[in-house]
């Protein structure tokens, strides 16, 4: 799974923003961050440094397979 | 170990996809129509310099332009800080005249020798010169201050209230009448239409690949060059390769790569000349097979090896990364590695500096009047077909983001802003749309894991060679003609992934043409059937463009000339 979890969400939509590759978006019901495209997760990690509230957990794992030059 | 794809080459192809069908779990979507395109409002805006992309030289070429008295508008697929290649770099060069211990003559002539002659000069002398100023601004902005860069990239642009629009992304350029008139894309947000008429345009759009893992390229995917080329421009430096290798234990891991760097506060690097991270791990790879275990010694060492990419006199040994900023005392593992090495993390994208729009001087002018380039999407080649000084990336997009921010300054002096007619405006929404307006057709995800599956092999995108490169050309084309045609986007994400997915199929094109051209070995360009450097024939960059009859052509450019 990449990200992992969202807990503690405070809606402030800045993880959305900061998420270069638009995997995390804001429901607009509830009002707080969901992982909407986890495929496109590039664990770069933006998310969470950027969150204020150190809401976001991320695995090592992508859910997809991962194409490499050799193995 | 996790089960990677490497085994996705030809042999995959059924796997990724060109055989019965296989959806891998969360790789391709249903392809439900979630929104009606025609009710997509749509935004005209008009300004002089038009900026695309947010990363340092984007933050730079809009200060620049601002300054010199241009009406200017950033626009962007992420936000400042916070996308492109700029948030993960963490040394940045600054020539210092008071400490360096050789003249900036020197300096260029080193970098030259260890380039084989790939660099411009000028271009390395420009990024040289004005090093110093720039870092000096970023100090005064609190660059250093911080690992995240939000903070200090908003501080210049709010001060001068240059707007900035976040999450669009750009998908064409417009010229009229052989200029540059503007450019229009779609935000993924919310699904308005843009069109953004400007006098200039600067694209500082990074570079890009084919959606790697393991080397955070995220969103980028050439869009600046595959836009530019689309109405005209040139294109160069397709044939190097970035060498970055990740780790075979968790290859999609970027930040467990990255962390000790992502963590760290930036700092300064003083002058040292390299030759660093081109395919020489990848030549290890292909000639003695994967490692499954954790070398004893730096891995880099391992690179050096008989009958592989020749390294320049003076650059025999790998040389261990420099201690700024490293905690440390030797610790000899380069940035971003470590671990078991696996092969194609930055799959897809070339040296930083030597891919992108061709200059024709030196303030980062197009072959189209008004439309300029700066940074990761300026062919610079600044630093030559391999990595020649660290740091110099990110200094490299400050400096020349601010020069062709201020030459699209001087450039509207007395220009008027080109209309855009009605009928242009719908044929442009159009094909901004068409993915989401097809009723059948190909998830962009399956189509980008099928060209992975072609295009990031070792055997064909690093450890070249003529037989194997013609054939990923006809799968590519294939794509190009057959697939690319039919991209189908369900809602606004994919519509992002359909446009991201044409473009990488470009940029495969590109580079496998470029690296066919060019028969012989240099730098980060590796054919196994030429294997030695050809200075006869080959002290030329390569340039790409279109054809009158829509095809890609090439063309060579000597070493040390502007193109005619
Ligand atoms: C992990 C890592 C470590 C690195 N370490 C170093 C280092 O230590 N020292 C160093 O000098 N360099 C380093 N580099 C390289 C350096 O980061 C880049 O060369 C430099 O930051 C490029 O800056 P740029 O502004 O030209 O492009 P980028 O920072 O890539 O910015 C491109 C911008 O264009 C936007 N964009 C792209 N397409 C579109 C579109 N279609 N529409 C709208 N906007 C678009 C993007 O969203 C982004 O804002 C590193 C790179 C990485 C990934």
């Amino acid at each position: 799974m990449t990200i992992k979890k969202i807990q503690g969400c405070i809606g402030c939509g800045t993880c959305v923003q900061t998420c270069p590759t638009d995997v995390i978006r804001q429901d607009p019901e509830t009002d707080k961050a969901f992982i909407k495209y986890s495929a496109d997760c590039q664990m770069c990690h933006l998310c969470r440094l950027y969150c204020p509230e150190d809401a976001i957990t991320i695995n090592a794992e992508k859910s997809i397979p991962v194409i490499i030059s050799w193995g | 170990m996790t089960l990677a794809g490497g085994a996705i080459g030809f042999a995959g192809l059924t796997a990724a996809g060109f055989g019965p069908g296989n959806a891998f779990a969360g790789s391709t979507t249903a392809n439900l129509p979630e929104i009606n395109p025609d009710k997509l409002s749509a935004k005209t805006i008009e300004t002089e310099v038009l900026v695309v992309g947010s990363g340092i030289a984007g933050v730079f070429a809009a200060v620049k332009a601002h300054d010199a008295g241009a009406k200017v508008l950033i626009v962007s697929k992420g936000r400042p800080g916070a996308s492109g290649l700029t948030p993960f770099a963490r040394g940045i060069f600054a020539y210092d005249p008071s400490t360096a211990k050789m003249s900036i003559d020197e300096y260029v002539a080193s970098v030259s020798h260890s380039a084989l002659g790939t660099n411009n000069p000028i271009f390395t002398r420009q990024m040289a010169k004005h090093s110093l100023e720039r870092v000096k601004e970023l100090k005064s902005w609190g660059f250093f201050d911080s690992n995240l860069f939000a903070e200090s990239f908003e501080k210049p642009i709010s001060e001068r209230n240059i707007p900035v629009i976040e999450r669009v992304m750009l998908t064409q350029l417009v010229k009229e009448k052989g200029k540059i008139a503007g450019a229009a894309g779609f935000s993924f947000e919310d699904g308005t239409v843009y069109f953004l008429k400007a006098k200039s345009v600067v694209l500082c759009t990074g570079a890009g690949g084919f959606k790697p893992s393991g080397f955070p390229v995220c969103e980028l995917t050439h869009d600046g060059s595959i836009m530019a080329y689309r109405i005209g421009a040139k294109i160069t430096g397709k044939e190097w390769n970035d060498g970055h290798i990740g780790n075979m234990d968790r290859p999609a891991s970027v930040y467990d790569q990255w962390k000790r760097e992502i963590e760290r506060k930036p700092t300064v690097n003083k002058v040292d000349i390299r030759h660093d991270l081109g395919v020489g791990q990848n030549y290890l790879a292909y000639t003695k097979g994967p490692q499954h275990e954790k070398p004893s010694r730096p891995m880099a060492k391992d690179a050096i090896t008989e009958g592989g990419p020749y390294r320049p006199s003076g650059f025999e040994k790998f040389a261990p990364p420099p201690s700024e900023g490293y905690g440390k005392k030797g610790d000899h593992t380069p940035p971003g590695m470590g671990g078991i090495p696996s092969g194609g993390a930055s799959a897809g994208m070339s040296i930083h500096k030597s891919e992108g729009l061709v200059p024709y001087n030196e303030k980062g002018a197009s072959n189209i009047l008004g439309l300029y380039a700066a940074g990761d999407a300026l062919g610079s080649h600044m630093s030559g077909g391999i990595y020649t000084q660290m740091g110099s990336s990110l200094v490299g997009s400050a400096v020349q983001g601010g020069i062709s921010g201020a030459a699209a300054a001087a450039y509207i002096k007395g220009k008027t802003i080109a209309a855009i007619s009605d009928v242009q405006q719908r044929q442009i929404r159009k094909k901004i749309l068409a993915p989401l307006n097809r009723k059948r057709g190909y998830s962009p995800a399956w189509v980008t894991q099928t060209l992975q599956g072609i295009m990031i092999p070792n055997f064909v995108l690093y450890i070249k060679k003529e037989s194997i490169m013609n054939a990923a050309l006809a799968y590519v084309e294939e794509l190009r003609d057959h697939h690319a045609p039919m991209l189908r986007a369900a809602d606004l994400h994919e519509l992002r992934l359909a446009h991201e997915t044409a473009n990488m199929i470009i940029n495969a094109e590109m580079k496998l043409r470029s690296s066919i051209m060019r028969k012989e070995s240099r730098c980060s360009h590796f054919r196994l059937d030429y294997p030695t450097m050809d200075t006869k024939n080959w002290n030329a960059w390569i340039n790409i463009y279109k054809g009158s009859d829509g095809s890609m052509k090439l063309e060579k450019q000597p070493f040390n000339s502007w193109p005619a």
